[in-house]
């Protein structure tokens, strides 16, 4: 099963000379031809914007600024290893440490040194077999077709007679149901697999659907049984942490968290969400460590993020701190100047801190920032800072701000029940009861009206007309279940009743990928993915 | 008043953790060098290879074995280490074992071979599995006289991996004998007995309902030396 090299684009990363000459050589007498050796993280990442890479193998203990985890994190966050290309993590440590730090980005394999010649051909070959047997399913990933991607696991699975492979796409396969939702024959498969032996990870496959079909008590148990039976397994502790937060239990979650921060606290993500929650429950001392912690860690990674700061200032404020407080607001106005979202929320947490103090010009001035700032970029901020900034609002007697932006976030997130509830708990701890259902209540009317009259031009047979109609709506409400539903229906039609016309089909497909997305359920999309499939086929 | 910058016992335990996986670091990057300089020198001297060579890469392979050894066993002392158990192509893993040692058995004229079905599949930690096997192979290879054998087979509800050779077989106090406590010492013979300790120690790691996995040693080769078996259920 030799490999060809030839054709392939290497790249080395590796602070060592000694070391990255050796492999250069290796890969040579192997038949390389163009490899590429960069010394640092920072480099080797410019080097992968510029050119498209084979095969990486990157050392995990790198000086500089990055380790081996980041460049991966952020190679795959902006997509520059592309699909079938196979990135290898060479580490000298035992791979537990590493293992553990790594989220959701994994690399395709590990190589441990010291590794011999024959070990690292072999390596390089068994991945990309891999790569290759699973290349059909994964572009269709890719290009977000979630459905062809399980047609093509469906074929591979009839198809396929190496035992090892299957194993492989069956993993693929129950993932991808879940991901579009049909949550049954995410069971099935797990449970097949399961009949032959008891997986780590089939057995959190299964607790993982019963978390989808909100059976939160049974998959507490299965992830419970894990972290029991693997102790390390901190995939089983971040589900443990989901399904008691669904349960609404917030102190189970965060001790469970806590747990799985102790065993691996380097990874941001985690202590992100310890903060999170720990400030939730007022556990201000753990939420002041995991913030610090957090801040810390995402100054050289790629989910570093401004957000940390501001959460830190809140907790000191929380705590009475205010001085602290002031110092972490500093830090923000002076190291993200140009980023209107950490501008605001340091304005918030100023406008706050002033006013404890008493400091009324100070306070005012904070509060005039924010007034600005929500003018000029409401379209670039985030939801959850725009809704803190509805609250201020409405504190400093702006009611109808608070209400402008309370409206605009209610209506392009009414499908998302947890923001929706994140915002009647707002209201109805801050503004009044009532305040958010009779917000939510009128906004549903509108789109209830909105629909129909949709509906109505394409009943009449203007579906051009409908179609305009609807995909201006979309345009302000970017993730609304029904308008996109709505559109792909009157694509179809439009199918169905001319000549269909590939690019139409394409458009519809895309639609459908973002329904899939914003995770409509399974039996609305199936419907219409088999209808749009049937035109194309008979086309 | 002056204070002196020692660090105090209790500073030491608690950093004793990133200590020894900054230095395992240290080391293993020496090692890996040392292995890719010893791969340049054996390219450069095409004809006549000095046994020293080989003496280097067996003592470079043990004390990596010895090292990731080290380090597990202490993972497992602090309760920070379980096995990642998946489900292997035992081929795959004999092969891994191979690769690892072939500029070992490409230096000596000892013959190791492996005798596996290739459709026999194993639940366990590959790497951790692995290395033991890596450590009890090159062992062998300097007991043996010219040949080892490497085999796995499935015997009931356990994966048998055997590693067997033409040696004088294992010393008395190696068989038969309970590997719960820790090797001792025998400093005359360089023989510590930690391989075994380590293969026993993570062949208990591997469970399945009631059963566990173990290992047993005897002087039953059919190549008339030393018998390893690990059982996996």
């Amino acid at each position: 099963m030799a490999i060809d090299l030839a054709s392939k684009k290497i790249l080395i990363i590796e602070d060592q000379a000694s070391m990255s000459n050796a492999i250069k050589e290796i890969l040579r007498s192997m038949g390389a031809k163009f490899i590429l050796i960069e010394t640092s993280g920072v480099s080797a990442l410019r080097a992968m914007r510029i050119k498209k890479f084979d095969i990486v193998l990157c050392d995990y203990n790198l000086l500089g600024k990055k380790n081996g985890q980041q460049v991966l994190e952020e190679a795959r966050h902006f997509k520059l290893l592309p699909v079938n290309s196979i990135f290898i993590m060479v580490t000298g440590e035992f791979r537990m440490e590493i293992v553990l730090n790594a989220i959701e980005n994994k690399p395709d394999d590990y190589l441990i040194k010291p590794f011999s010649l024959k070990q690292l051909s072999s390596r390089i070959e068994k991945c990309q077999a891999r790569k290759d047997y699973m290349a059909s399913i994964e572009n269709e990933i890719d290009s977000g077709n979630l459905y062809q991607a399980i047609h093509h696991c469906k074929r591979l699975l009839v198809q396929s007679d190496d035992k090892k492979m299957r194993l492989q796409i069956s993993k693929k396969y129950a993932e991808l149901s879940i991901m579009v939702g049909d949550l049954n024959m995410a069971k099935d498969i797990y449970q097949d697999l399961q009949h032959e032996r008891e997986l780590p990870w089939v057995k959190l496959g299964l607790g993982t659907v019963d978390f989808y079909l909100g059976y939160y008590n049974q998959a507490i148990n299965v992830f419970q049984e894990l972290i029991e039976q693997y102790p390390m397994m901190l995939e089983a502790y971040d589900w443990l942490v989901k399904a008691h937060e669904s349960m609404g239990n917030d102190v189970h979650a965060t001790s469970s968290l806590n747990s799985a921060v102790t065993l691996s606290p380097n990874s941001i993500l985690r202590q992100r969400k310890l903060a999170l929650l720990a400030e939730k429950i007022e556990h201000l001392t753990t939420a002041t460590k995991a913030y610090t912690a957090a801040i810390n860690l995402g100054k050289n990674s790629i989910h570093g993020s401004s957000s940390d700061y501001s959460g830190l200032a809140n907790v000191y404020v929380k705590s009475n701190s205010l001085d602290e407080a002031l110092r972490v607001v500093n830090t923000i106005n002076q190291q993200f100047r140009d980023d209107p979202e950490a501008n605001l929320r340091a304005a918030l947490v100023e406008t706050e801190i002033h006013q404890i103090q008493g400091n009324k010009m100070l306070a005012l001035q904070a509060y005039e920032r924010i007034v600005n700032l929500n003018k000029q970029f409401s379209k670039q901020i985030s939801r959850e800072t725009r809704l803190e900034s509805a609250k201020t609002f409405h504190l400093n007697g702006n009611s109808e701000v608070c209400d402008d932006i309370l409206n605009d976030l209610i209506k392009t997130n009414i499908d998302d029940k947890i923001f929706i509830k994140n915002i009647v708990t707002m209201c109805d701890a801050i503004i009044g009861k009532d305040h958010a259902q009779v917000l939510i209540k009128q906004i549903k009317k509108e789109l209830v009206d909105l629909n129909n009259k949709g509906v109505s031009l394409f009943e009449e047979g203007d579906s051009k007309e409908a179609l305009v109609f609807f995909e201006k709506a979309l345009a302000i409400m970017p993730n609304n279940h029904t308008i996109i539903l709505n559109i792909v229906q009157i694509l179809l039609h439009d199918l169905k009743s001319s000549n269909s016309d590939p690019r139409t089909s394409m458009i519809a497909q895309s639609y459908i990928n973002k329904a899939v997305q914003l995770g409509i359920p399974h039996n609305k999309i199936s419907v219409i993915q088999t209808a749009l499939n049937d035109i194309s086929t008979s086309a | 008043m002056i204070y002196l910058l020692v660090p105090d016992s209790d500073m030491l335990a608690t950093n004793f953790s990133a200590l020894l996986a900054s230095s395992v670091h240290d080391i293993k990057n020496s090692l890996q060098e040392l292995k890719m300089v010893h791969s340049q020198i054996e390219g450069i001297l095409k004809e006549q290879k000095p046994t020293e060579l080989k003496q280097l890469n067996f003592e470079a392979n043990r004390m990596n074995n010895s090292l990731m050894q080290l380090l597990t066993l202490y993972k497992i002392g602090i309760s920070q280490c379980s096995p990642i158990i998946d489900e292997h192509y035992v081929t795959d893993m004999l092969e891994d074992v191979v690769e690892q040692l072939s500029t070992l058995t490409s230096l000596s004229n000892i013959q190791l071979i492996t005798e596996c079905s290739s459709n026999l599949v194993c639940y366990c930690d590959s790497v951790m599995i692995s290395n033991a096997l890596c450590t009890l192979v090159n062992n062998a290879q300097r007991y043996c006289l010219s040949k080892v054998l490497l085999s796995a087979k499935q015997e009931d509800d356990y994966v048998v991996f055997c590693i067997e050779d033409d040696g004088k077989g294992y010393p008395e106090n190696f068989m038969s004998s309970d590997y719960q406590q820790l090797p001792r010492l025998d400093l005359a013979t360089g023989n510590t007995g930690l391989g075994l300790f380590f293969a026993k120690t993570i062949a208990r790691l591997h469970v399945k309902g009631d059963k566990r996995g173990f290992i047993e040693t005897d002087n039953n080769s059919q190549l008339g030396g030393a018998r390893f078996k690990l059982y996996l259920p």
